[in-house]
């Protein structure tokens, strides 16, 4: 009974999949997108990966969702059906703005080459078939981990892996998350935000982020804390208190604007550099990097969780912020090819 | 219906989906369609992982991997928004949204 589900989640995922890459316009693309990071999600619960199912659904569908919705804005629908024109969709000038031309005739796809096209997929189907059925049992680090957990200072093993056994990997991570927004900063116009001094009013939004970033705060600062012994942690957290402040941002709340600059850089490097004098102040105590002292260990990794999901958080936020005001009013304008 | 395993079967929707988002990256030709298609690889990648973790699970799946999925699903979210950033850029300064015309 149950593997059927799992055929089911599986099957579903693949033709998610398909479906997204296939869709007429950008916009069914990326509300496919959503359905299929959520499947996944609900296949990592079925596998026992309760952690990197609420990642999944909160970053990958839930987060890059959001930016990509808000780059529809840019890659605005008519366009697009211009260039599906030159692509071999047979839509019509007029068919652009009507949805029910959403048909697309895929004149195009016939002059695919066919026969490279069946020796690739016969040469995949051997192949997965050989590495699903014949793949080594390797163990895995399972018992290695298991064994170390009372040493590590938390419950979760899957914390202790990030925060403890491979706390370097989480350290550049969070370097990761630091870079992609001064590259985004970079390649946008600059890295400063139109000061709005007072809320807009707006009747939905408004009433809604009072009552909800309250609740995003305190469920975020609540899977911070259970990371230590269930499923949940820092990122988890941080992209709860993300979504906060992209919720608030969006109500017209002076989010980027209410702290000094200064604030911001130290908010956004608070996490990484925490971490990385930690490091360094165990290895001067004679320590390996990121050895923490065992008494030590449990708070240790709960104070450097919290500036690292504030750090994420705040990165998230400025990201989603710095996409929205990308949209400059004259874009619109950008001339035609 | 037992022979096949929870991970095998997962294991193999990961190969299709790796396969179905590489498609999608040769065949795409709209930057935005080619981010979401090398997200889907990714997705590929991460599944494979994760069935991985579940087939040497003991009280626990194994958190090696779990770990390292929720790493990269992180890593992977910045390199598409700022992939999406360079994209949007181009497209504003350009009025492009694929490779397709040479200068």
């Amino acid at each position: 009974m149950s593997v059927w589900i799992d055929i089911l989640l599986a099957t579903l995922s693949v033709a998610l999949a398909v479906r997204c890459l296939t869709a007429p316009t950008l916009a069914q693309c990326v509300f496919l997108f959503f359905a299929f990071g959520l499947t996944l999600a609900l296949a990592w619960a079925r596998l026992g990966a309760v952690d990197v199912a609420i990642a999944e659904a909160a970053i990958g569908a839930g987060f890059l969702g959001v930016l990509l919705i808000d780059a529809l804005r840019d890659f605005a629908p008519a366009k697009e059906a211009t260039v599906e024109d030159a692509e071999g969709y047979a839509a019509g000038g007029s068919a652009a703005e009507g949805s029910a031309a959403g048909v697309p005739l895929r004149a195009g796809r016939a002059a695919l080459p066919l026969l490279p096209l069946a020796i690739a997929a016969v040469v995949f189907v051997l192949l997965t078939a050989e590495a699903v059925l014949n793949v080594r049992d390797g163990g895995g680090l399972t018992e290695l981990a298991q064994e170390n957990l009372a040493r590590s200072g938390v419950d979760h093993p899957v914390t202790a892996v990030l925060l403890n056994y491979r706390s370097y990997d989480t350290w550049l991570e969070v370097g990761v998350v630091l870079i992609a927004l001064l590259a985004i900063f970079a390649v946008g116009n600059g890295g400063t935000f139109a000061r709005r001094d007072h809320v807009t009013h707006d009747p939905v939004l408004e009433p809604v982020s009072r009552i909800l970033a309250p609740v995003l705060f305190l469920i975020g600062g609540f899977l911070l804390f259970l990371g230590k012994y269930e499923p949940g942690g820092a990122f988890q957290a941080a992209v709860l208190w993300g979504a906060m402040g992209i919720l608030l941002y969006l109500a017209g709340w002076p989010v980027m604007t209410c702290l000094p600059r200064v604030w911001w850089q130290v908010l956004l490097t608070a996490g990484f550099g925490v971490f990385m004098l930690l490091g360094l102040a165990f290895m001067s105590g004679g320590g390996a990097w990121f050895e923490y002292p065992l008494a030590h260990a449990g708070n240790l990794i709960l104070l450097i969780e919290t500036l690292a999901a504030l750090s994420i958080a705040a990165a998230l936020t400025a990201i989603f912020a710095f996409f929205h005001e990308m949209h400059a009013p004259d874009a619109t304008e950008t001339p035609e090819k | 219906m037992n022979a096949m395993e929870t991970y095998q079967i997962y294991l193999t929707a990961s190969a299709v989906l790796f396969t179905t988002g590489l498609a999608g990256v040769f065949m795409a030709r709209h930057f935005f369609r080619r981010i979401v298609a090398t997200k889907i690889m990714g997705a590929g990648v991460f599944l494979s992982l994760v069935s991985f973790a579940e087939r040497d699970a003991l009280e626990f799946a194994d958190p090696v991997p779990h770990a390292m999925v929720i790493t990269g699903i992180v890593v992977a979210v910045s390199a598409a928004a700022f992939a999406l950033a360079l994209a949007r850029r181009i497209h504003q300064l350009t009025g492009e949204h694929d490779f397709t015309t040479d200068s």
